[in-house]
């Protein structure tokens, strides 16, 4: 609602009527843009970001004001700042190829994958935090819950781990974090995953090449279903209600998955084919990437057949198709960053420069047990008790009281004075009118 | 008149008596030659009539009046009426359970040990009979009655209590175990007494100890066997308190409960659902109940502590500390019976034979060691359970060292012959204890196991066990290795052993011996599934430990047992499926992580594997092909000959089409044409190599199939004739369908590689160099390769002629088949006619020249009388298709051309239905095209 609200807000600044919520894609054979920025409604595209390509699940939106996306093949993540569409602004060089990188929602951490290692940065200071090597083998997709209290990373060796965010982050670097749960019934690799909505208590799905799309709850780490495809799923995401799972087959089929099918179907029963299980049929190969708008009525989806395709999730049709230079890497729907469509302005932050050790291996040693602490709004100061706003109101009107009846020594003095110096004010004018009326009286015509 | 007077007189007729004769005797005479008996009522005389009764008609409440009585004989037999009248009529039982509790329970106190037998009878055939949760609510009497019996004063009723707890503890475990508080204290107080409290000086020394061991000189058996049966029935109830707890799944450290069970179950059972059974709507998916506001119960995260629901009070072994309390009086009463049964060995207590026990004692030490064994899991939860650990290791560590290791190993002591008398009689003694005779082994494994469950996680500078466990480990080596027959227990629990020190000691030589141990005794041949199953998930189990215990990651044993583990599955192969689904399951763990050796040794063996006659992959159930299947993504390199028996395995239908298709798919994805890669990995396999096996897939025959099919005489061939000028070979409709779905898969993923111009000159390119010069073609290629060339075909490439020619020999044979199928079989073929139908109208579509290729080779003149009406069919079928009107059209002169000869040559015959209906259609098509200019001019003229 807050989101909803500041946008509006930016709408009424900006002199062209800004969307809410804009498609950002990219795919892996343009010469000429990196990545574009379409609106959800028309379809037009509205921004490009030069310079390079990005790999897959490596596109992501920092705090809105900056843009970051991994080198296609090389080990580097380009950063825009989100107005500045042609300029370049920094080169985070990492240890090697970035697989995947995701940027916490509240914007204070970076997290990428680099070949089977996790990297975790401040963004506030640049300091790699940690360097997670859980997984075996190459890490395909990492995902933040929308609280960024958790992430999860899946890899090459089936596995999905689930991290606590402040057990990651410690400054004893001898100690190995564990992650919170090992999701491991996969029996290839895990190719895409999603985590829902409620922090820590979301329902989070993967996809894996063993043809099955596996649920699971994040707080237990237990499985909660799973489901059996003909194809290969490539991709997964729900809808924000959760009343759906999207899944992106091999074949550039999209399957519908209900989640509450009976209970919802309970009133359309008597048509059979609408019971939420649905295919949307349009690419002709791998759908590597889907989303759904903020209100759950329109998907995205990126396909290695150079298209990004918007599709009507009611009536199952492809609205628009958006046509691409080569296999699309990135496409997703998201809510319009405030600065996208103001030219002059700038972050409110400028980014330090990301470093590529951990802080023991760094030479200056007198920040080395420094580590940046930055609470929630709601966290950062103990909220009062009614008891406490109570007293403090009673001693407020109290002060009151005692300052208006009471007072003071030094004060009723000078307001004494102030008083008889009026009085006497009054006094004289009194007398002067009646003199001057006497006056007037008393004069013979 | 006359004749009354005359009866009158009748009536006093005289007697006349003799002189001499003998006076008759009087009628009413008493015979008085009698004798008297007492009689003797063993029943009844007046029937119970309100309910069955016994043999002796005595009905429950007579019984159960009965057992008041003053005399122990009634009361013995009363009980023995309740047996028979409760097993002859069950539903007594139900009516009168709580009277019947009651009343037995009440004579487990009585003086005379014959009715303390009966009554544990009577209560054995209750306890048979009556499920635990109905006798719950009278449990509370009957433990109370069991306390009094145990606590009596006279010890034969404290004997027979043992027996009254063996009956609970076999058929009501749970109840017994759901209130441990007031049974433990009973217990300790049957093999000990409280110090006197008035004794305050001895109090306080020894550690506070205020319990100690108590001998009663009167007891009909030595002390030492009541304190084993005691300790045995202690055993037992423990055991019982652990079995009811929650189980908490998912613990891996506690070695005992099914650690090495591969069938580790997650808490919430997961819905396991399938596509086609969604969309059909089969199954309905349900995740969210309450609307998934709240977390499941299994959720690690709570919002706040759970509320105690107790009234603060701990009761029994329910907290941590009750459990330390319990066991710090327990233990120390443990170690004396276990020094004073060893100091009764005495005689034989010399330096060479300390180790030697008799079978008493090592019955006394056994029964020791497991109660010590189950103390440990008697913590409530896991991380009280290694505080307990810590604990028993800081208190104890000294007392066990010094009292049980001393001696360890312990062997069995030959009893020698003349003891045997003796032997006798205690054996009489000691009917009445089960205890079970003890082998040395068992003991020995026991105490390792409660001794290496004392070691501490090594750190850093921490001080070494090493001194005590150093005996333990060489008898574990050299138990696992010396190839001694263990049972299934027994090898559970050394492997726990061995797990424990494995985890526990950081350091690579310990570990490697102690796997190369289990590894020797893995490698004997003749170990029961179970056993070796069991070694299997000890591995497998220990590899996926590896994360954070280098030691281990870096074992060789571990390494070699990896490298092994293909090897193994080629030889159990499909003999054992369950094992190789094991084995399999370890690979796989193994092989996502990238392990080399593993790696290797699957590669090499993978042609082995994958063989399409006998290799693993197609003789094994189908879940475990689909998980071999999916073991093809993690090999580095896959090798021509393997792609070579892939390709067979796929196209001989011994694997269902749906995994046909994910096996091409997952060797898509592998080639580098794939589309998804992640990091930089390489593709297994060259591209050349991965279209070769798409188009071998693609033909669906091998090519010695094809030779030997165009030399054999085979009865199904089609022969060759004008109108079909490739002899077919029919495959079964089976083996078409499979074939058909494969060539779909190949179709995708050859449109998917890119370029399409190149891959059709591939695909024709393959073609002209293999196939145009075959004479006998399978119908099922013949419709594959047409279906393939319709679907890559890209409009600006021109298909070269000879594989052009081919094509349309295919075709039209294709279509003559189809012909003969619709008169020979309409039903069954339906699918198969509908596919090769769309194969070829698709393809004459695509490709122009091949529709005129085809039309070129119909040369009417060569056909036979029957010919004649089957061609006509199938241009009558080419006429009404839509779709191909145009193409027709652009033909429209030869097809002119045909269609005279036709009527030409049919001429002498009477005209028929099909030349009707091709005449017809003939001049639909023809007229469609209202612009034509020629054709009925053409047309007038065969008229």
């Amino acid at each position: 609602m807050k989101r909803v609200l500041c946008l509006c807000c930016v709408c009424e600044g900006a002199n062209m009527a800004a969307p809410l919520e804009v498609i950002v894609s990219s795919d892996s054979g343009s010469q000429l843009w990196n990545s574009t920025v379409f609106d959800l409604h028309s379809g037009s595209s509205l921004l490009s970001y030069r310079g390079g390509n990005s790999s897959a699940r490596t596109l992501a939106i920092l705090r809105g004001e900056f843009l970051l996306s991994a080198q296609l093949g090389k080990n580097f993540i380009n950063m825009w700042e989100i107005q500045r569409k042609d300029q370049l602004q920094q080169k985070i060089v990492c240890p090697g190829v970035v697989t995947c990188l995701t940027a916490s929602p509240n914007g204070h951490f970076l997290a990428a994958g680099v070949a089977e290692a996790i990297y975790l940065w401040d963004v506030s200071t640049g300091k790699l935090l940690s360097a997670l090597s859980r997984h075996y083998q190459d890490i395909t997709c990492l995902k933040f819950t929308d609280d960024g209290s958790h992430f999860i990373s899946g890899g090459k060796d089936n596995l999905a781990l689930v991290w606590s965010l402040c057990s990651v982050i410690q400054l004893d670097l001898t100690h190995t974090t564990d992650p919170r749960h090992i999701l491991g019934h996969h029996s290839l690799p895990i190719t895409d995953l999603h985590c829902g909505m409620m922090g820590a208590q979301a329902r989070v799905a993967t996809a894996s090449l063993d043809q099955t799309v596996k649920v699971w709850e994040l707080s237990s780490g237990e499985l909660l279903f799973s489901v059996l495809f003909d194809v290969e799923i490539m991709s997964v995401t729900f809808d924000p209600c959760e009343y759906f799972l999207f899944c992106g087959g091999s074949d550039g089929n999209i399957f519908q998955v209900s989640l509450c099918g009976q209970s919802l179907g309970r009133d359309r029963t008597f048509q059979s084919d609408n019971d939420g299980n649905q295919v949307f049929k349009g690419h002709r190969n791998l759908v590597t990437c889907l989303s759904v708008s903020m209100d759950g009525t329109l998907l995205l989806s990126g396909s290695h057949d150079e298209t990004v395709r918007l599709w009507d999730i009611e009536s199952k049709q492809s609205i628009r198709c958006l046509s691409h230079k080569g296999p699309v890497t990135n496409a997703f729907i998201v809510a319009a960053p405030a600065n996208m469509f103001l030219p002059d302005s700038r972050p409110a932050v400028p980014l330090p420069r990301f470093s590529r050790h951990l802080q023991g291996s760094e030479a200056d040693g007198g920040e080395a047990g420094e580590v940046c602490v930055r609470l929630g709004l709601c966290l950062q100061a103990e909220e009062e008790t009614y008891l406490q706003k109570a007293d403090r109101l009673n001693s407020l009107m109290n002060a009151v009281t005692d300052k208006s009846v009471f007072g003071d020594g030094e004060n009723t003095k000078v307001r004494v004075a102030e008083l008889e110096e009026e009085v006497q004010t009054l006094k004289k004018i009194n007398k002067d009118l009646y003199d001057f009326s006497s006056q007037l009286l008393t004069k013979p015509t | 008149m006359k004749a009354k007077k005359k009866k009158r007189q009748d009536d006093f007729q005289k007697v006349k008596l003799k002189v001499g004769k003998r006076k008759p005797r009087a009628d009413n005479a008493t015979n008085t030659s009698f004798r008297t008996k007492g009689i003797v009522l063993p029943e009844q005389l007046t029937r119970d009539t309100s309910g069955p009764t016994t043999h002796r008609r005595l009905g429950i409440n007579d019984l159960l009046s009965q057992l008041h009585h003053y005399n122990a004989n009634v009361k013995h037999s009363a009980l023995l009426g309740l047996r028979e009248l409760l097993s002859l009529n069950p539903s007594l039982l139900e009516q009168h359970l709580s009277r019947l509790i009651s009343e037995v329970g009440a004579v487990f106190t009585d003086k005379d040990a014959n009715v303390r037998v009966a009554s544990t009878r009577v209560l054995r055939f209750i306890a048979q009979s009556v499920p635990a949760d109905r006798v719950a609510p009278f449990f509370p009497l009957l433990s109370a009655h069991l306390s009094c019996a145990m606590t009596h004063i006279e010890t034969g009723i404290q004997e027979d209590a043992m027996n009254v707890l063996d009956v609970l503890l076999e058929h009501y475990p749970a109840l017994l175990a759901s209130r441990p508080a007031i049974l433990l204290t009973n217990f300790l107080e049957l093999i000990s007494h409280r110090q006197n409290s008035g004794s305050v000086k001895k109090a306080h020394d020894a550690k506070g100890r205020t319990w100690a061991l108590s001998v009663c000189p009167n007891r009909a058996v030595t002390s030492q066997q009541w304190r084993l049966s005691v300790l045995l029935r202690l055993g037992r109830f423990l055991q019982a308190v652990v079995e009811e707890r929650p189980s908490q799944a998912g613990d891996i450290s506690t070695p005992n409960e099914g650690v090495f069970d591969s069938s580790r179950k997650g808490r919430i059972t997961p819905l396991y659902l399938n596509w086609e059974e969604l969309t059909y709507s089969k199954t309905g998916v349900k995740v969210y109940e309450h609307s998934g506001a709240k977390p499941s119960p299994r959720s690690t995260f709570r919002l706040r502590p759970e509320v105690d629901t107790g009234a603060g009070m701990h009761e029994g072994l329910d907290s941590a500390e009750a459990v330390q309390t319990f066991a710090a009086t327990l233990v120390p009463l443990l170690l004396e019976v276990w020094v004073e049964a060893s100091a009764s060995d005495s005689p034989w207590n010399n330096a060479e034979g300390a180790h030697l026990l008799t079978p008493d004692t090592m019955s006394v030490l056994f029964q020791v060691l497991s109660i010590l064994q189950v103390l440990r899991k008697l913590a409530p939860q896991q991380e009280h359970q290694d505080a307990l650990d810590a604990w028993f290791h800081k208190e104890y560590l000294g007392d066990f060292e010094q009292h049980f290791m001393k001696n360890f190993p312990y062997g069995s002591q030959d009893t020698p012959k003349h003891k045997k008398k003796s032997d006798l009689k205690r054996s009489k003694q000691t009917a009445a204890i089960p205890a079970p005779t003890v082998e040395p082994l068992a003991l020995n494994i026991t105490l390792c196991q409660v001794m290496v469950s004392l070691s501490q996680r090594q750190e850093l500078g921490h001080e070494t066990d090493g001194d005590w466990l150093a005996p333990l480990r060489t008898f574990v080596r050299d138990t696992l290795g010396s190839g001694v027959k263990l049972s299934y227990r027994q090898l559970h629990m050394l492997l726990g052993t061995v797990w424990k020190m494995v985890l526990t000691h950081g350091s690579k030589t310990v570990t490697d011996e102690l796997l190369a141990a289990v590894y020797v005794y893995y490698k004997q041949k003749h170990l029961t599934l179970q056993a070796r199953s069991l070694l299997l998930s000890f591995y497998s189990k220990l590899y996926l430990q590896e994360q954070g215990h280098t030691h281990i990651s870096r074992s060789k044993v571990l390494c070699r047992w990896l490298a092994s583990l293909p090897v193994q599955l080629s030889q159990i192969g499909h003999r054992n499926p369950a094992l190789s689904a094991q084995l399999i399951l370890s690979i796989q763990a193994a092989a996502s992580r990238g392990n080399k050796d593993l790696l290797n040794s699957l590669q090499t063996h993978a042609c082995k594997l994958y063989d399409p006659q006998e290799g693993a992959v197609v003789l094994l159930p189908s879940e475990t092909q689909q998980q071999m299947v999916h073991l093809l993504y993690f090999l580095p390199k896959m090798s021509p000959s393997l792609l070579a028996n892939l390709s067979c395995c796929c196209t001989t239908g011994r694997f269902s089409a749906g995994l046909a298709a994910s096996l091409i798919r997952i060797i898509h994805f592998r080639s580098s044409l794939g589309g998804w890669s992640v990091g930089n990995q390489e593709a297994a396999l060259e591209d050349v190599e991965y279209i070769s096996f798409l188009f071998s897939t693609l033909t669906g025959f091998s090519s010695d199939r094809l030779t030997s099919l165009q030399e054999v005489c085979d009865q199904r061939i089609r022969p060759c004739s004008p109108l079909s000028p490739l002899s077919l070979y029919p495959t079964p409709l089976e083996q078409f369908t499979h074939h058909w779905d494969i060539v779909e898969e190949v179709c995708h993923c050859l449109e998917t590689l890119g370029s399409k111009s190149q891959c059709f000159d591939i695909l024709q390119n393959g073609i002209s160099k293999y196939l145009t010069r075959l004479g006998v073609v399978p119908d099922s290629m013949a419709a594959g390769l047409l279906r393939a060339v319709s679907r890559l075909l890209d409009p600006s490439v021109l298909p070269i002629d000879p594989v052009l020619r081919f094509l349309s020999q295919c075709c039209l044979s294709l279509l003559a088949l189809l012909i003969s199928l619709q008169q020979e079989a309409p039903a069954e073929t339906k699918h198969k006619r509908e596919a090769i139908w769309g194969a070829c109208v698709s393809a004459m579509s695509t490709v122009p020249r091949l529709l005129r290729m085809v039309l070129q080779s119909m040369r009417v003149g060569d056909l036979s009388e029957e010919e004649l009406p089957q061609l006509g069919q199938i241009l009558s079928m080419l006429l009404q298709h839509t779709p191909l009107h145009n193409q027709l059209l652009a033909n429209a002169a030869l097809l002119q051309e045909i269609i005279q000869q036709l009527t030409r040559y049919s001429r002498g015959v009477t005209r028929e239905q099909w030349m009707t209906d091709l005449l017809y259609s003939y001049s639909l098509t023809v007229a469609h095209s209202s612009s034509s200019h020629r054709g009925n001019l053409g047309l007038r003229d065969m008229y």
